[in-house]
């Protein structure tokens, strides 16, 4: 993934710096928003860019912000790496205003930043990305066996699923009867 | 990465971007992961019109063919989704594992050249493979495994080129035979055949005996027939008991009377009461073809309306077209059981014939509405 165009990134909610804007320059000047993920990295981004997330588009039309507010509220997105984010973000910005492609080749090739990744954009809703990113995650097994299959995406056996089915019905078991003992004792 | 910590709308997401053969290999993965597969793709396998298991050079392949398809070239029958083949032959192992089909341990192997699409007509796929011993109760566990997977809103056919050939008798798994015994064959054979096999999807025959299976034979009852070469003696036979719906009948020996006869026979009602198609190709002698549209019983729409055009979901499953070809005509037969109508048209020693799900006022209305909308 490349680094972004229009927004840039900074350390701490501090002063985030822009890009210079592209030759193409709107009539109406375009607003700006700021995103931030557990690393607290803020990330300025134009709202056109984030009409691809649903989420933050939702969020953004209901605000009215001005952009002296904007920029002291960014959205804190604390479940979404840093360096995940950064992703997300240089994808909405390349993809601004954009038609986008049928397929998307540079998305990471490592499983653990995909599986973020995947997680990230299914919450910010951005649903280009998102089928993009689950039809890598489909060819991971293409042609695999069930037992490469399983090792890939780490799926429990039937005898592990069993185990996993027991100790949550003996755990429920043990919370309602812990459950009836509080009522018995507020009882009395 | 664990595909269960994805939120359902996310597996779903994964899975709809996985084909067919992927998935069906993942489902063996866990009971669990089977379950999720099914309630999350049931667009797909409704979508699916049959699961085919062909023999082809001693092995067996299962293909999986979508309604929507439109296999019109071979590639396009190259690309029908082969998902496991069976065998067996235990030679040339390559690279095994055992999986849990139905309660039943398999072995299967995957070449080293897998995965290979379209290298050869079928694609290289993970192949079960069996003792020549086991090979029926091992077609079962499979056939359960696959039926209970893609639902029973799938036709589940087994095709064979000869009826000496090996065909599993199991729930929800109809035939489709291609047979062409010679001259010596016994009679007796091929009704104990057919008796033995009643669910006969699809039946492709040439036989210079046709005429000697008795009209209680199994044989008349199959959805769809295609018969080459026909006699004289067979297509009188076939016309009176055919309970079928398609037929085909190619280089047929037989003139406008034979065609006539079975209009008659079907405008009374009393025979051919399933029929929604039947194509007749005439040998090159014959002569006066379209003497058949003459007959008095025979309506004609007027020429200078549109006649409204007949075309069914062909039965013929190896089709290279998903429907029957198209009659358009001014002609037609009304049944005088139930008024319904069949067109009629003879093009060259062509005749075809498609039954309408509509009484005759019906069908004129049909006539009068395309009139308007042109």
């Amino acid at each position: 993934m490349s680094s972004t165009e229009q927004g840039t990134s900074s350390a701490a909610p501090a002063e985030p710096t822009t890009a210079p804007e592209s030759a193409a320059a709107p009539e109406v000047p375009e607003s700006f928003y700021y995103v931030h993920g557990k690393d607290k990295v803020v990330h300025k981004v134009s709202a056109g860019a984030l009409q691809h997330s649903a989420l933050i588009h939702g969020m953004i039309s209901n605000l009215g912000y001005t952009e002296e507010q904007a920029k002291a509220n960014p959205f804190p997105f604390e479940n979404i790496d840093g360096d995940i984010l950064q992703m997300v973000v240089d994808w909405c910005n390349q993809h601004k205003g954009k038609p986008t492609p049928p397929e998307d080749t540079n998305l990471p090739k490592q499983k653990e930043k995909l599986f973020d990744l995947v997680l990230a954009v299914n919450y910010l809703e951005i649903k280009e990305l998102l089928t993009y990113c689950c039809k890598q995650v489909a060819m991971m097994v293409k042609g695999k066996s069930p037992e490469e299959i399983r090792e890939i995406w780490m799926i429990p056996t039937d005898a592990e699923d069993e185990a996993a089915e027991k100790e949550a019905k003996k755990r429920a078991g043990k919370e309602a009867a812990g459950e009836t003992a509080a009522a018995a004792g507020d009882a009395k | 990465m664990k595909l269960s910590k994805f939120p359902y709308v996310v597996q779903k997401e994964i899975f709809d971007n996985m084909k067919t053969t992927n998935l069906f290999w993942l489902s063996f993965a866990s009971k669990n992961m089977k379950t999720l597969i099914k309630s999350s793709q049931t667009k797909r396998f409704k979508s699916i019109s049959r699961v085919t298991y062909n023999n082809w050079v001693n092995k067996w392949y299962v293909c999986i063919l979508f309604k929507t398809k439109n296999m019109r070239t071979m590639e396009d029958c190259m690309g029908m989704d082969t998902i496991m083949a069976m065998s067996e032959h235990l030679d040339g192992t390559k690279h095994i594992f055992q999986l849990n089909v139905s309660g039943k341990k398999i072995g299967f192997r995957v070449s080293d050249e897998y995965p290979l699409p379209k290298a050869s007509f079928y694609p290289s796929v993970p192949e079960a493979f069996f003792h020549p011993n086991l090979k029926e109760s091992a077609f079962k566990a499979i056939h359960n495994y696959i039926s209970d997977f893609f639902g029973d809103t799938v036709v589940y056919l087994w095709t064979a080129n000869s009826y000496k050939h090996f065909i599993p008798q199991l729930p929800n798994l109809s035939l489709w035979v291609t047979m062409w015994p010679d001259r010596s064959e016994v009679t007796e054979n091929i009704e104990t055949f057919f008796a033995s096999y009643p669910d006969i999807k699809y039946l492709s025959i040439r036989w210079d005996k046709l005429q000697s299976i008795s009209p209680e034979s199994q044989f008349y009852e199959a959805e769809s027939i295609r018969i080459t070469r026909p006699s004289l003696p067979a297509v009188h036979t076939f016309s009176r008991n055919f309970k079928g719906r398609q037929a085909t009948l190619s280089y047929c020996e037989c003139g406008f009377v034979e065609l006539i006869e079975f209009m008659g026979r079907w405008r009374s009602g009393k025979a051919l009461q399933k029929l929604e198609y039947l194509k007749i190709t005439l040998t090159s002698g014959a002569r006066h073809v379209r003497e058949a549209l003459r007959a008095n019983w025979v309506k004609h729409i007027a020429a200078t309306e549109k006649p409204p055009t007949h075309s069914v979901p062909d039965l013929y499953t190896s089709s290279f077209k998903p429907n029957t070809d198209p009659i358009t005509s001014h002609s037609y037969i009304v049944r005088e059981t139930d008024n319904r109508v069949a067109s009629v048209s003879v093009q060259g020693r062509t005749f075809s014939f498609g039954v309408w799900n509509k009484t005759e006022e019906e069908f004129l209305k049909m006539v009068e509405q395309s009139q308007i909308s042109n």
